[in-house]
Order: structure tokens, then sequence, then C-alpha cells
């Protein structure tokens, strides 16, 4: 593969998808599920932006109602998704989605060994994804998906065009999956657990493929992961979900090392790297809250042993740290008492960056 | 691929050798009070040996079985009928009965398919809807129902409503119908049920997630992505039930008095007709063993994961 610049450039003056206060639910079993409980959000053009959070956080779900992709059981109560000139929240039927879906936003999903369909040459899926959005003849179709085999990687398109799934290694698999997912060039990219089903020498391998991609075209990019691992190679900057909320949002400097949420505390606490030898790794006490109740106060509360009487009472607001900086905490009002991360989180600091993190 | 088929066609002729000769030789087990018609009172010892010998039954087994396999394979010879239509070679009884099952068989079973698919195919992409109802209804009335009551109502009152005959007449066609129907609900529900059921699960794979993701309707995914993978598992058991209409339906065909295949097999149990049961053993046996070879050249032609190979054949 030829080499170029892996350098993305972020625009932060520039956002790409705008998000007011989202809201959404499922039905299931006749009750009501709260799963994502009014998110804003500004996506920047050229940024990756993680997404991290335990699972159940409502990461996934948040990210597919950019593409309409909820399950049938699930409704966006409220808010807005502004993306160009469309308000997504507004659309309703299918034709509407089929503009967006493939071509200007793409997805990647998690398990590339039951991403695709068994029974299509990986040549054929790839050129639907072209053909879906792109009246071109026949010729044409395949010359372009030989080339995007070419540019994710995989050698000898010729030969593998004509191929099965069951003849593609996982990785392999992988990078098909994301050559349909670039098949029409799209303005943002969801990588849903991209490297997730994967092991750890693919994982490099995918996720600086993934680099090269958003590099070359300009992608915007955002990560859908628990793996903080991966986080601290790609991402320009953290969006920390908990309870279908993001609880802190900052660049990856910030939210690595001067995290300001005692939940980020807790996500950052359980890194197995920081772990002393001899002693217990860290988790976090108790279960994440049930969705189906309402959730007063900060939803972590419960959870945090040096949780305030307010945190219990009221939700806590944005607190701005930096211009980019921001986390749902009350600790960050100036009449909260001092309360200091965990003393061993400085020792990220010691950990090299993107090195030892992503090795975990 | 051919060498393999070259194996499982060997490995058939020894099934078919051990299947034949084992009912063959059971036959041969049953009292042979069953050889002289109900009439045992009224003959003697000698004219009851005289009809044993002339039915080769005096040897011992071994001969006995010797010369049936001599006959079957030197000369194709499956012998004559002994009691139900004695003296017509075997082949002449089962022939026409096997035409006319097929011509019933053939027509329904095109109509299961026409009908049936579609319908699992409507199911599953109304799933939880009125349409979805309606059939998962009728796939349930079907199967809970016996088969008898709902084919002596169409006899009954279908006739009556259409004009319809309840009889077969050879020169009618009209009388073909009901004979039909009756043949044609029950494989309806079950191609329906099966479609449905393949289908939802395949809709809730992951490939489909993508598939839609990519842009495509709903639509598209089933068409292009959805029905053919949900179609292979039942690919396997179209040339069996090809093969098998010929069999008949032994209550469809004594309730409209078709003349087919339905029953001939017991009945020539029943009445001790050894060629006649040698015979449709061995025409039974090799349906079902090509059929099943069939159906693992059609699975394999479906589903480019599956290679047909002897073990131990290199890839």
């Amino acid at each position: 593969m030829e080499d170029y610049i892996i350098e993305h450039t972020p625009d932060y003056n520039n956002p790409v998808l705008t998000v007011e206060d989202l809201v959404v639910k499922f039905n299931l079993r006749g009750q009501v599920l709260t799963a994502v409980r009014g998110i804003s959000l500004e996506l920047y053009k050229g940024e990756s932006l993680a997404i991290v959070g335990e699972s159940g956080s409502g990461k996934s779900v948040f990210t597919k109602t950019f593409m309409g992709l909820l399950d049938n059981n699930g409704w966006i109560d409220n808010g807005h998704i502004y993306y160009h000139d469309y308000d997504l929240t507004t659309f309703k039927k299918e034709k509407d989605w089929t503009k967006i879906r493939g071509q200007r936003i793409a997805m990647v999903f998690q398990d590339p060994m039951t991403s695709l369909n068994p029974l299509k040459t990986v040549g054929k899926q790839i050129q639907e994804a072209f053909t879906l959005h792109n009246k071109v003849s026949k010729a044409e179709a395949k010359a372009r998906t030989l080339e995007l085999l070419a540019d994710v990687g995989i050698p000898e398109p010729e030969k593998r065009y004509k191929q099965y799934p069951h003849e593609f290694s996982g990785g392999m698999r992988q990078r098909v999956v994301i050559a349909i997912a670039m098949a029409c060039v799209p303005e943002i990219l969801i990588c849903d657990e991209p490297t997730t089903a994967l092991d750890v020498t693919i994982q490099a391998q995918i996720l600086d493929l993934l680099k090269k991609l958003q590099a070359k075209y300009g992608l915007t990019v955002i990560y859908i992961t628990h793996d903080l691992g991966v986080v601290a190679n790609v991402a320009d900057r953290i969006a920390v979900m908990y309870a279908g909320d993001i609880v802190e949002i900052g660049t990856c400097d910030e939210v690595f090392y001067d995290p300001k949420h005692p939940y980020t505390w807790a996500l950052l606490s359980s890194l197995p790297q920081l772990g002393i030898k001899g002693e217990d790794l860290y988790s976090i006490q108790g279960t994440p809250p049930n969705l189906f109740q309402h959730i007063q106060g900060d939803a972590f509360a419960p959870r945090n042993p040096q949780a305030l009487k307010v945190d219990f009472v009221a939700r806590p607001p944005y607190f701005e740290v930096t211009p980019t900086h921001k986390a749902r905490t009350w600790l960050l009002d100036p009449r909260a008492p001092k309360i200091d991360p965990p003393p061993h989180l400085k020792n990220i600091m010691n950990l090299n960056r993107g090195g030892d993190l992503s090795n975990g | 691929m051919l060498r393999y088929i070259l194996g499982r066609l060997g490995r058939a002729m020894i099934t078919l050798f051990l299947v034949l000769s084992i009912v063959f030789l059971l036959m041969r087990l049953l009292p042979v009070d069953g050889y002289f018609e109900g009439r045992t009172d009224t003959m003697s010892e000698t004219v009851k040996n005289n009809i044993l010998k002339e039915l080769g039954l005096l040897d011992p087994w071994y001969k006995q079985l010797y010369n049936f396999w001599r006959k079957l394979l030197l000369e194709g010879d499956l012998g004559k009928s002994i009691v139900m239509r004695k003296g017509v070679p075997c082949v002449d009884v089962i022939w026409p009965k096997a035409k006319t099952s097929f011509q019933f068989g053939i027509i329904a079973l095109g109509i299961q398919m026409l009908i049936g698919y579609p319908l699992g195919v409507l199911m599953a992409r109304s799933k939880g809807k009125f349409v979805d109802t309606l059939g998962n209804a009728y796939v349930l009335l079907i199967n809970a129902l016996p088969a008898a009551v709902y084919f002596l109502a169409i006899q009954l009152y279908l006739s009556t409503l259409l004009k319809l005959p309840m009889l077969f007449d050879p020169l009618d066609w009209k009388s073909r119908i009901l004979p039909i129907i009756c043949l044609s609900l029950g494989g309806i529900a079950s191609n329906a049920m099966w479609m449905r059921r393949y289908m939802v699960d395949q809709m809730n794979m992951d490939y489909i997630r993508l598939a839609r993701a990519k842009g495509m309707t709903s639509s598209q995914v089933a068409f292009r992505h959805v029905m053919r993978n949900a179609f292979i598992p039942m690919a396997q058991s179209l040339p069996t039930s090809l093969l098998f209409t010929i069999s008949g339906s032994l209550y469809v065909e004594s309730l409209f008095s078709i003349p087919g295949m339905g029953g001939l097999l017991i009945q020539s149990i029943q009445r001790q007709d050894n060629t006649m049961v040698q015979a449709m053993v061995l025409l039974y046996s090799v349906i079902s063993v090509t059929g099943l070879l069939l159906g693992d050249i059609m699975m394999m032609i479906c589903d480019p994961r599956i290679k047909l190979v002897k073990k131990g054949d290199s890839r």
C-alpha cells in the first residue's frame, strides 16, 4: 500500500452534525425505557470523536439515530439532529434515509464474521453499496470496487473480488466491511466497536487503516468503544457516556490527564495498566441505573462513594472547564467542596500515550 | 466433486442391496397361509405344496434370494404379481398407477411452492401485522385439524358449492380440481411456515443491518439478501418431495377414488404379494437415495460454502 500522511486535520469551527437535546426511548415488553437522556453534541468536520462508556450506556443507540437504524420498538422522543439542511429527526420515510445511509453517513460494525452476506461474493457486496447511489455501468462499478479493495489494503483485488466471505480472515473481512462503508466516500463514518472482535495485532492494523482513510478522504469519524486503548490511539476528542447521557467531553488530553467527572475517574481507574502488582484491579461498585425508571440527580451518584447530597436531588448542568472541555458534575460548581481525583490517576501521565495504553 | 458423486452412488448401491434383501427375507418370514388367499381350510396339503412350489417358496432362503437378484440384475426382471393381479408383470401394474399419482402430485407440488413461498415471504415482511396473523391462523388450522376433517369438508361442501364432481373421472378435467386442492393445502401451510421462519431468522442477522446501512430499502434487502438465504435450508428437501409425488396420497386417492399409488404398498404387504412388495420397495428406495443425493447437489449449487468432497479428498 502506498504511504500517505497519517495526520488528519479537524476543523473545530465547522460542525457537520449538531445534536440538540436528543431523547430516545424504547418500548420493551410494555414498559418504556429511556436509552438516551437529552444529549447535545457538535461533531466537527474532519475530527475523530470517541464515544466511550460501558455496555448499555446507550452509545450505539445514540449513533444509530444518525442513520435511522433504531430497532422498530425505539423512537426519538425529543430533540433534533441537524445535518446540512436536514433535521434527521423529521425523517420518517425510508426514501429520506436512503439518501443519507451509505452515501453521506456510513457505518462499520463490530463483528466482521457476521456482517457480510455469506452467499454473495465480496466484490458484489461492495459493488452493491456503490451502485445503490451511483448510476454507472457494470464495468465502471467493478473498476471502482477493485479500487476500493486496493484502498483498504486487500492484496490481489481481482482474485479477491470473486471470493466469498468465508474465504477471508477476520481482519480481511473487516477491511471488506470498511470498503463497503467507503464505497460512496461518506462524510461521516461511524465505527461501532470496529476492533472488538479482532485479535490485538489485527486491531492495530485496522485502526491504522481507518486513520489513513480519514486523512486521505477528510472523513469525520465517530468511534464507539469501551476500549480506552483504542481511544488513546485514534481520538481527537472523547465523549464519556453514562446511563444515556454524555457526562464529560473534551479533547483526548483533557479527558485522560485532567478528568473532572467521578465516573471518568472510575473508568480510568479501571485501566489494568494502573493496577499495582499484587493488588486487585479497580472495579466500579454497583450496577448501572435502571433505565426504565426516571433518574433523579446525577445518574452515577449511587455508585459514587464521594457523592454529594445535591447529586441525588438535582441533575448537574454542564460546567465548562475550558472551551473544549465540559463535564456534568456538581464538583465543578464553585460552592462544591474540593474533592480530588484518585491520586493514582496521575500515573496515566507516566504511561506513554498511545503506546502502553493501546496494548491493554 | 465427480469422485464424491461416484462414491455416493457406490454407497447408494450397497444401501439398496441391503434394504431390498432385508425386505425380501422379512416377507419370507410371514406365515405361508397368506398365499392361499383365505382358502386354507378347503385346500389339501398337496395343493398347498404345489402353490408354494410354483412360487419358488419351498427353496432354502439363500437360494430364493440368489434367484431374485440374478433375475433382477441379469434380466432386469422384477417378476410378476402373484396375488394382486396375478400374472401381470409388476412394472405394468405399478407404472400406470404411478403416472396417475404423479400427475396429481406434480401439480399440487407446484401450487404448494407458488402459493406457499410467496405467502411465507409476505408473512415475514409483515411480521406481527394483519397478513402475518392471518397466515399464522391458516398454518395453525391446517396443522391442528386432522386432514380427514378438511378433506371431507372439501369433498362434501366445496363440490356442491362450486358444482364440481365429487369423484375422479379420467375424462373430466374438472374432477381433478378438488383432489389437487386437498393435496396442496398442507404443503402450502408448511412451505409458508418455514419460509417465514427462515426469513425472520435471516432478517435478524448482522449482515442485514449492514445491508440497510448501505442505504438499501427494506424490500431491496428482502429480495436481494434475505430470500435466497432463507431458501437454502429448504432446497435440500425439494428433489425428494418432487420424486415422492409418484407415491400418491392414500387418503386423498381413496376419498376421490383415484387409481393411484396411494395404499398400493400396504395392500401388497397385507396380501403377501411378494414380488409387488419387492418391486415397490426397490422403487421407493431408489427414489429416496437419489432424492438425497440430488438434494445435496442442490445445496452445493445454492450455497458457496458447501463443497462436496469425499473424506480425505484435497480441496
